[in-house]
């Protein structure tokens, strides 16, 4: 099955990210587009889900203000996170309710995706029996939290590689309490691979996970018509 | 998988069974499974009225949530209060103690833009 990704260069703020998930997520639904999967960074900005509780969050509005962190209750699964500049986001807008649904299910394929990433740089990365995400020997790297709308996906994956991990500690990360954080660089530190590298490897992981073929565009440059209107 | 005969399904995975005007509406067997471990439902109001294909309910598992729509419109007149406590009820009987609202069903007839059971399982994945 074929699919598009787009790619961004510069952090996208969240509330422009959310938007423009919100245009795809319409599209896809009425089959204007076919599956698309949205690579970006996000300027600062700390989500809680739906069940996201405010006493995971350890610093008032005021104060998130005050450090450069936008705040946004959001209608994904999951519970509190933290995005920025150096974390790769993916967010899948995917058709999940048709006969190419994976019985694995989606949330393990996202999964899967990080561990294969961590993989192609000699990291060790697996799953933790009731906790979902991408772990490592020394703290959680990949964060999941998604929504279905007509059994289209939107929101996604989170992905730390050479982040400041100073944003999760405004928060209880997930609300797992005592569970740490970690990003490619905590491990590898001057071997960390550069961003693009890590993107392109969790692009194309997700084609053989999610067993799409993926044309890839930038969002500075030439989209198909169809996706030209949305951005 | 299991598909009862005697439903009528929606392409967005909702069943229904109709006696006397009255609509029990549920998540299909395939629905439940996709999402896992349910751990919150967000059921709709008694007494709201609902288009067909309106957002009626919200089912969450640990990092997912997806809506419910209504299959066929009218008012809610039940809703299955038990899944406020226990929520798993759908992932172990998604067509029978995990229903979650009952609709008076304004006109009958839109269940025959409903499919029956083969026909919806020719929408789902093969194992």
């Amino acid at each position: 099955m074929n699919a598009w990704s787009v790619q961004f260069n510069e952090p996208v703020p969240y509330q422009e990210g959310l938007d423009l998930q919100r245009r795809l997520l319409k599209a896809r639904q009425e089959d204007r587009i076919p599956d698309t999967v949205l690579m970006l960074q996000h300027t600062p900005t700390v989500t809680l889900g739906n069940r996201g509780r405010a006493n995971y969050l350890l610093k008032s509005e005021e104060e998130y203000k005050a450090l450069g962190i936008d705040l946004f209750h959001v209608e994904r699964g999951g519970d509190v996170t933290f995005h920025g500049p150096g974390q790769w986001v993916m967010y899948p807008i995917l058709y999940l309710g048709g006969n190419e649904a994976d019985s694995h299910g989606y949330l393990s394929n996202l999964e899967e995706i990080a561990i294969r990433t961590l993989g192609d740089y000699g990291i060790k990365g697996f799953r933790r029996e009731g906790k979902s995400g991408a772990w490592t020997d020394v703290g959680k790297i990949a964060a999941i939290g998604f929504r279905l709308k007509k059994w289209v996906s939107f929101h996604g994956m989170s992905f730390n590689v050479s982040n400041d991990l100073m944003g999760f500690g405004t928060i209880v990360p997930c609300g797992l309490e005592g569970e740490p954080v970690a990003t490619v660089k905590t491990i590898l530190g001057e071997e960390c691979p550069d961003l693009p590298s890590v993107r392109d490897s969790m692009l194309n992981h997700f084609s053989t996970v999610c067993n799409r073929e993926l044309e890839r565009f930038d969002a500075d440059g030439d989209l198909p018509a169809e996706l030209k209107s949305l951005f | 998988m299991s598909v009862p005969q005697d439903l009528f399904y929606a392409k967005t995975h909702e069943w229904v069974s109709l006696e006397n005007g009255i609509a029990t509406v549920g998540i299909t067997d395939f629905a439940q499974s996709q999402l896992s471990d349910l751990t919150f439902v967000e059921l709709p109001e008694v007494g709201v009225t609902f288009e067909a294909g309106d957002e009626a309910a919200v089912v969450e598992s640990v990092k997912a949530a997806a809506d419910v729509y209504a299959p066929v419109g009218g008012e809610v007149v039940e809703v299955n209060g038990e899944l406020e406590d226990a929520p798993e009820l759908i992932n172990n009987d998604s067509f029978g103690k995990g229903w979650i609202f009952k609709i008076k069903v304004a006109d009958e007839s839109q269940v025959d833009d409903m499919m029956d059971a083969d026909s919806y399982e020719e929408l789902c994945p093969s194992e």
